[in-house]
């Protein structure tokens, strides 16, 4: 029996017991199971039957043929999509029952990078991190320290001070990675995070990515590239067009 | 005691900000719009206002309904001729008015003033004095006193019941016609402030999925949006204010001097009512708008 979250025989998601405020041992932290789960648009189902666990602290890839459904995979895992069939539970949240006014509440125990780095060109970097952080972390401490340890871990603090049109591709994918992290999420997601880098900012940004892995979160990679994929993913995952299973 | 309420309020606030300080000729353009659209109706409002204050001064004259008495009515067919009255339905007062009393107010009249003046005697007939609450009740009063043998059977009122009810159609009807200007008025303006936030949330649709991404509240998300429209609403409706002090200045002066039958008479004390009338009015049409607008997923 997967448990969403709470103790162990609570309901999933049970109303006012969904809480924000978790211990970082909670049953399921970090945590993704999906079991026979099925996902699509309109009338077209995407995926098929998938079936994934990942444990808390993994590395996964997913890789897979374009149009196979890894973005529509990431979009399951971030509460933009839901299940149609099967049971997705996601860092303890069972999609399935997940309520529309819960999901920005979800969203914010996950991190996201995309493929285009998606940052206000009129910010600051700091602003850029910032911002989300201020606006969807109400009571959150200190934002300032945080926003600032975020870009440190991604290498960029002497870059806090610069708009992003002024920043390479690699920085600028760096600091959509400190956006992503400065909540301390528990799962970071990232859909072609280095699609459009060059060989060396491909290298920064897997190292911010790495740098996360390493303090303990998991990470789902969607990516096409067969050398990060064999250099940091801890276990990668195949989807087969139009029917999805993990292999 | 934690402050990050405050500080919340005030990031909020600041954001809000800085999303209406980008595209400020956006948000320009709309409050003319909506300042242009808020300010003939405005105008309308305070001519239709002035006119019904107007027609309601010759109504309050009009509502003092006068029932004559015969001469030869006895004091106890007067009596029973007041108490019928008083019994009317919406007849709030009645007071007997002498022949010397009528004779007397007829002298102070200018119309009426050489009629007294020509006249052996007194040709001016005693009457009940009656107050309705709306010269409707005439028709009641009229039906009631019809055949009393104390009532002139010529001339029983001082006016009949299709001269009241025409008063009250005519004022009704202005009524009506203010009222549907101001809908019409606030529906355009709702429809100008809703294509501005289709715009906003078109050209930052990048930064609204990113707030979503990260997990920011939509109630939150919409915080800019219901600024934007109440700003938007505050200063159409400012601009409609001014216009309307221009108006009462130097217009309807005017009105009154070319057509004087119309005495508009003086619209300062409409200024204030209508000034908030207006706000409010713009106000809780416009931010509907800004609860109602899609927001990307």
């Amino acid at each position: 029996m997967i448990v969403a979250s709470g103790a162990p025989g609570d309901p999933p998601n049970g109303g006012s017991a969904w809480q924000y405020e978790r211990a970082d041992d909670e049953v399921g932290r970090g945590k993704i199971e999906l079991s026979d789960v099925s996902v699509g648009y309109g009338d077209e189902t995407v995926l098929e039957d998938l079936s994934l666990q990942v444990e808390r602290g993994d590395f996964l890839c997913v890789e897979g043929p374009s149009g196979a459904g890894k973005t529509t995979l990431l979009r399951l895992l971030y509460g933009s999509l839901l299940p149609r069939a099967g049971v997705a539970v996601v860092d303890g949240v069972d999609l399935g029952s997940l309520r529309p006014r819960h999901v920005s509440r979800f969203r914010r125990r996950l991190g996201c990078v995309f493929q285009s780095d998606e940052l206000l060109p009129h910010l600051t970097a700091r602003q850029n991190v910032l911002l989300p952080l201020q606006l969807a972390q109400m009571a959150i401490d200190e934002p300032d320290e945080r926003a600032d340890q975020a870009l440190e871990m991604v290498g960029l603090a002497d870059k806090a001070g610069t708009v992003p049109p002024e920043l390479s591709g690699g920085q600028q994918q760096r600091v959509a990675i400190a956006r992503a992290i400065a909540h301390e999420p528990s799962i970071l997601l990232a859909d072609e995070p280095t699609g459009n880098l060059d060989a060396v900012s491909t290298a920064d940004v897997m190292h911010a990515f790495q740098a996360f892995h390493q303090e303990g979160g998991t990470v789902i990679m969607a990516t096409h590239d067969e050398s990060l994929r064999d250099t940091y993913a801890r276990r990668v995952i195949r989807i087969a067009p139009r029917r999805g299973r993990a292999a | 005691m934690s402050l990050w309420p405050l500080r919340y309020i005030g990031t909020l606030g600041a954001y809000s900000w800085r999303w209406q300080r980008r595209r400020m000729s956006s948000w320009l353009a709309t409050a003319v719009v909506l300042g242009v659209v808020l300010s003939v109706a405005a105008a309308v409002q305070l001519v239709v206002w002035l006119g019904e204050r107007s027609l309601a001064g010759q109504l309050q004259s009009a509502s003092e309904m006068q029932v004559f008495v015969t001469d030869a009515a006895t004091a106890d067919q007067q009596a029973a001729l007041q108490a019928k009255l008083t019994n009317v339905s919406g007849v709030s007062r009645v007071t007997f008015r002498s022949k010397a009393q009528a004779a007397a107010r007829a002298a102070r009249d200018p119309q009426l003033a050489p009629l007294a003046g020509a006249s052996e005697g007194n040709p001016f007939p005693a009457s009940f004095v009656l107050e309705m609450r709306d010269p409707g009740v005439a028709q009641r009063v009229l039906h009631t006193v019809s055949g009393d043998p104390s009532v002139d059977p010529k001339i029983p009122a001082s006016y009949t019941a299709a001269q009241a009810h025409q008063l009250s159609s005519a004022l009704g009807a202005m009524r009506v016609i203010a009222v549907v200007l101001d809908v019409v008025a606030l529906g355009v303006g709702a429809v100008v402030a809703l294509a501005l936030l289709r715009g906003e949330v078109r050209a930052r649709k990048e930064e609204l999925r990113i707030l979503t991404l990260v997990g920011v509240p939509r109630p939150i998300i919409r915080v800019p949006l219901v600024v934007q429209v109440l700003s938007v609403a505050v200063a159409g409706s400012g601009l409609a204010v001014l216009s309307l002090l221009y108006i009462g200045q130097h217009v309807v002066p005017a009105i009154d001097q070319s057509l004087p039958f119309l005495r508009l008479g003086d619209p300062r004390d409409a200024f204030g009512t209508l000034a908030v009338g207006t706000v409010a009015a713009s106000c809780a049409a416009l931010v509907p708008c800004a609860l109602l607008v899609r927001l990307p997923r």
